[in-house]
């Protein structure tokens, strides 16, 4: 019995032996930046005087908080989020769904459909940008062709956050399809057999088999997915600058701006302190609601 | 084994050599533009003077000011001289991360007179002390159709129109009518670039200045919340709106120079070195149609241009400084500077603007020149980068229309007063 455990002992510590060094580099790369980051948000510290003299408790946080322009970030950026996540999961599951379902050509459908997802997100601003422009872009001379006005994409600032959630979705959906698509081939055969030999339609089947089992992968990719969207700033960057006015200024774009225009890495950390929070209040969420399924 | 060792003795020798010979390099990151691509082409003169090797890291403008940072705070950075815009002039000098350049000056006799003075202020001297030597000059002109204005049926009708003869503007009031008059079908009056945050900050100051409005008083007071502000603002809200081409509020300068350059418009305020682009037929369809002139004022003569430039600097993180000011001498000098121009570089020294063969090959120098002596400049101090945000947002909200010019204004106003205050230029 004693000799077991000891064997035990001595897995344990190998185990640990063997997981040191990536331990170690996890904590260099991830944790590291994140308390300096933290700790920074407690100080005046700029680039023009970069030091930690001065100790200012939560004054970068309600600095942030106080203003109506990061306030009006916050919400744009969840709204956005919201939107985008939202819509490429019908669109990304619907798509998912029928591929699963195609026999022939797959990889040719695939290829496809990874095309966006492999472009610089930077690329897909400059393209899209060239695409939408009012008066020399083909969207707006197609429009023009079938009978339509033209339409002012970027410079509305009714429409251009529309735009942005277009573009992201164009660029981002084959993300959902192809973590949903691993899903789905990975369900069990048995239970569809079983429920056609007991009659169930096929919606039957879909909301009663697919959606129930899924449901662990469908959270894993909207968890995935949101956290990307939250940090969508090359798009804004390239396509608005955050206009028009403030209609497209998501709080990435605002938390760049504090940093690297205002020189301010004080107040950049505390607000990102804050968005990380608002991030991690939610990843529990769901985590927990995935647990409770599983 | 004796063999081994005279291979290694010899390859100790030859990367000594090798490193010997390239010991002497100067590193600068600059940004992609036309004035960029005229001093790489004159490099090779410099190398072979000097023996000195000169590394260009060419990056676009948005990414400049994100690489410099880190290589300014270094105790030593990788750059050996860099390019200074005049929006950076005032956070560069008070962190202190540009060397004085006084004693050099003076030690080599360099002369600084040469230099067009608006140029010294604006990217050479801060509070009397030599940080720059100006490399070259963007201030903004108006671009204009010369083939509409000599067009007799638009003569005739701009006589009956408004009782005026049609020509250059003369007064800013006259072009304002021209826009509205220009303005008709496919063809509109004006493009304007009104992507925030500078693209929309810099054109716009040319329309406060055209209004007899400037940034600020001599105590650094704002002064934008005034009649002549708020007539800019408005003027300004209506030409992107009335006599604009659709989606012109969410335009860059690229975006605003290919609407001009495709016959879309009469007229749009930009950078100088956009009038040498408007004649390359390959990119514009109006070559040698269009015209540049200093933006007009309240009264015939008054410019009402913004100025901006570019300086040469040593950082103080500079790796080799005296390499760095060699070169800088050479690409300063009258030859080389003449050189650049005779390539299509905007000047900055007055013997260059007025020497005959740069005259001769580019007739619009003089007009130039005239934009660069009437234009105004732009607040220089530690938060200019915050100002033009600030300044670019609340027009932007006021062209959308979710403010009014006034209250638009006043925000600036209170926001540049915070900021200049904790610049401590304000009281």
């Amino acid at each position: 019995m004693s000799r077991s455990l000891s064997m035990e002992a001595a897995d344990r510590r190998f185990g640990w032996l063997m997981s040191a060094p990536g331990l170690a580099l996890l904590l260099a790369v991830v944790l590291f930046p994140v308390f300096w980051a933290l700790f920074t948000s407690v100080h005046e510290f700029t680039l023009i005087a970069p030091n930690f003299d001065t100790f200012t408790g939560v004054d970068n946080y309600v600095t942030a908080i106080s203003d109506p322009a990061f306030r009006h970030s916050l919400w744009l950026t969840a709204f956005f989020v919201f939107a985008v996540v939202l819509i490429e999961f019908a669109i990304g599951f619907l798509v998912a769904l029928m591929l699963n379902s195609v026999e022939r050509f797959k990889p040719i459908y695939y290829g496809i459909l990874l095309c966006p997802l492999l472009m610089n997100p930077v690329i897909v601003g400059l393209i899209w940008r060239m695409f939408l422009h009012p008066s020399l872009g083909i969207v707006n001379y197609l429009l023009t062709v079938i009978g339509f006005e033209p339409v002012n994409w970027l410079g509305s600032t009714k429409i251009a956050i529309w735009t942005i959630i277009m573009v992201d979705i164009w660029h981002q959906v084959s993300f959902m399809i192809v973590l949903l698509l691993a899903g789905l081939s990975a369900l069990p055969r048995e239970p569809y057999e079983a429920a056609r030999v007991d009659g169930a339609s096929v919606f039957q089947s879909f909301f009663y088999i697919t959606l129930p089992l899924m449901m662990p992968v469908i959270i894993v990719t909207l968890l995935i997915r949101m956290i990307f969207a939250v940090k969508t700033y090359d798009l804004i960057y390239i396509m608005t600058r955050g206009g028009p006015g403030v209609a497209t200024d998501l709080v990435s774009y605002a938390i760049y701006r504090t940093a690297f225009v205002s020189l301010n890495i004080g107040e950049a950390s505390a607000m990102s302190a804050i968005l990380l929070a608002f991030i991690l209040l939610l990843t529990g969420y769901l985590y927990r609601y995935m647990r409770t399924l599983t | 084994m004796n063999m081994l060792k005279q291979s290694l003795m010899g390859l100790a020798l030859a990367t000594a050599l090798s490193t010997a010979a390239h010991a002497e390099s100067v590193n600068i990151l600059m940004e992609g533009v036309p004035d960029t691509e005229y001093v790489k082409a004159l490099l090779p003169e410099f190398t072979k003077e000097t023996g000195i090797e000169v590394n260009l890291e060419v990056v676009n403008y948005a990414e400049m000011h994100t690489k410099l940072v880190p290589q300014l705070v270094a105790p030593t950075g990788s750059y050996s001289a860099i390019v200074v815009d005049f929006y950076w002039v005032g956070e560069f000098t008070k962190a202190g991360w540009l060397q004085p350049l006084d004693d050099r000056i003076k030690a080599d006799g360099f002369d600084t007179s040469v230099y067009v003075p608006k140029l010294m202020d604006l990217v050479g001297q801060v509070d009397g002390v030599t940080y720059m030597l100006p490399f070259y000059n963007y201030a903004m002109g108006l671009l204009y159709r010369t083939d509409l204005l000599a067009d007799e049926q638009n003569k005739a009708d701009y006589l009956a129109a408004t009782g005026e003869e049609l020509g250059p503007p003369k007064t800013w009031g006259e072009y304002l009518q021209q826009v509205k008059f220009f303005t008709k079908g496919d063809m509109k009056g004006v493009v304007n670039q009104g992507l925030r945050p500078d693209p929309i900050a810099m054109e716009w100051s040319n329309y406060l200045f055209a209004n007899g409005g400037e940034y600020h008083d001599a105590d650094w007071h704002a002064t934008l919340n005034n009649p002549a502000g708020i007539a800019a603002l408005d003027q300004y809200t209506t030409n992107v709106n009335e006599y604009g081409p659709l989606g012109s509020a969410s335009f860059s300068f690229d975006e605003a120079f290919n609407v001009m350059a495709q016959d879309g418009a009469y007229s749009y305020i930009t950078y100088n070195f956009f009038r040498a682009a408007i004649d390359d037929p390959s990119k514009s369809a109006v070559a040698g149609k269009v015209e540049i002139m200093p933006v007009p004022g309240q009264e015939p003569g008054v410019g009402a241009s913004l100025n901006g430039a570019w300086g040469w600097a040593i950082p103080k993180s500079s790796p080799n400084p005296d390499a760095a000011w060699t070169f800088l001498k050479w690409v300063e000098s009258h030859e080389i500077a003449k050189q650049r121009a005779l390539q299509g570089g905007s000047p900055t020294r007055v013997d260059v603007f007025d020497d005959a063969d740069v005259n001769a090959k580019y007739p619009y120098t003089g007009a130039m020149k005239d934009m660069l002596l009437t234009s105004h400049n732009f607040p220089v101090f530690t938060y200019t980068p915050q100002l033009v945000e600030v300044l670019g947002r609340e027009l932007s909200l006021a062209v959308a229309g979710e403010k009014s010019s006034a209250d638009a204004l006043a925000t600036v106003e209170t926001e540049m007063n915070e900021l200049a205050k904790k610049d401590g230029k304000l009281k």
